[in-house]
């Protein structure tokens, strides 16, 4: 009786463990596998590429590498002496126009004046000739114009608020006109953005709120999500010569959740931090805003895990979709 | 939870640390089962281990977390 008591305890202790065990393995599958949280993020801004709108030499650099610039700051100059020659030259092409236009205001006055003594063809021939001088006066004013233009323009200037990076323009160089020669950055547009498995994303919502660990910083970034990508590059389809779908015809048995990118809107930055935009970082979305159940709940009872399944299995395609809709939770 | 951990400049998930932790941990806890005699009650000494190292590591990543966070 003893013995088989024993037996009997035994095996209840080892089963005991053995459920534990269980429920500890889906706990920790469910916060591996099914919350929304992932290694692969990046810190990312927007970036300007400034290029001068005259071509011409360098002649003064005013900025320096990695400078932080405001928006309308000049950078460099463009040598300006072709653009005031230009300027100068068109101002005397305007003097000129204006001089024939009064010339021919004048003869046509005279013409009238004369009545009937010229013919009605000269009469004429005035009032064409004032009418082409006051044309070409107006195009040798839209002249000088661009002249001015130009010559403004040979200041190259900062069209956002940021940080110059990778800077090399030098005195003397000759930059072509519309080839993008720096790189600014705009420091109002960083953010991070993470890239989610797919079969996470209906655990993701426009607002949830965000806390962001970049590689090897002590402590945590806070942001909000503000929007999910609509849509991401098909890999399995190109489109061939004939304009036609070239859909890849090997399936893998194993597949892979896509990545979806998902736009983070960073929180004030605590003091001290440096953000570079390509940061690496690790991102977890909080659930516990708007679902009431907090993040540790939701791994040890496994909720939402049969939703992360049963979109793995669905349609790929429809993983964007699915994350504008409420959890079904 | 910093998701990863740095070794020498070489980034790990931590799950990779944690299950080195528990591994020691649950070394130590057979050991302390075993001295107190806990495994005449144990049908299968392999089975049970295996249980324990599980739920240990739940263990462990919930006392991590915590003090992470």
């Amino acid at each position: 009786m003893t013995f088989s008591l024993r037996g009997l305890a035994r095996i209840l202790v080892t089963l005991l463990m053995c459920v534990a065990a269980f429920f500890a393995g889906r706990a920790l599958w469910g916060h591996y596998m099914s919350d929304p949280w992932t290694r692969d993020a990046k810190v990312r801004a927007d970036i300007v590429g400034v290029a001068p709108d005259v071509s011409g030499l360098v002649s003064e650099v005013l900025v320096q590498d990695n400078q932080p610039v405001k928006a309308g700051d000049v950078l460099f100059r463009i040598d300006p002496a072709r653009f005031t020659i230009a300027l100068r030259q068109s101002e005397a092409a305007l003097a000129g126009s204006k001089a024939t236009l009064e010339q021919a205001g004048r003869e046509l006055k005279r013409y009238e004046k004369l009545g009937d003594v010229v013919s009605q063809q000269k009469t004429e021939q005035a009032q064409l000739a004032l009418d082409s001088a006051s044309a070409a006066l107006q195009q040798a004013t839209a002249a000088r114009d661009l002249a001015r233009l130009n010559l403004e323009r040979s200041e190259v200037r900062a069209p956002v608020t940021g940080t110059i990076t990778n800077f090399t323009v030098r005195p003397g160089d000759y930059l072509a006109a519309g080839v993008a020669k720096v790189a600014l950055i705009d420091t109002d547009s960083l953010r991070v953005e993470a890239y989610l498995e797919e079969t996470k994303l209906n655990r993701v919502h426009v607002g949830d709120s965000v806390t962001i660990w970049l590689m090897g910083q002590p402590a945590p970034l806070h942001g909000r999500v503000e929007s999910i990508a609509a849509g991401i590059e098909d890999r399995e389809r190109t489109i061939g010569s004939g304009l036609l779908a070239n859909i890849n015809p090997t399936f893998s048995w194993v597949r892979l959740a896509q990545r979806i990118p998902v736009r983070i809107k960073l929180d004030p930055a605590p003091e001290g931090v440096n953000l570079v935009a390509g940061m690496t970082a690790t991102v977890y979305i909080n659930q516990d805003d708007k679902n009431d159940v907090s993040k540790n709940d939701a791994g040890k009872s496994g909720a939402g895990k049969n939703d992360a399944v049963k979109n793995d299995d669905g349609k790929h395609g429809d993983g964007a979709k699915q994350s504008v809709a409420p959890a079904s939770r | 939870m910093t998701g990863e951990i740095d070794i020498y400049g070489v980034y790990v998930p931590t799950l990779l640390a944690l299950m080195l932790a528990t591994l020691a941990v649950s070394l130590i806890v057979r050991r302390a089962l075993a001295w107190a005699g806990f495994y005449a009650l144990v049908w299968h000494r392999g089975l049970f281990d295996i249980a324990l190292y599980v739920v240990l590591l739940l263990g462990v990543f919930n006392l991590s977390r915590w003090w992470l966070s």
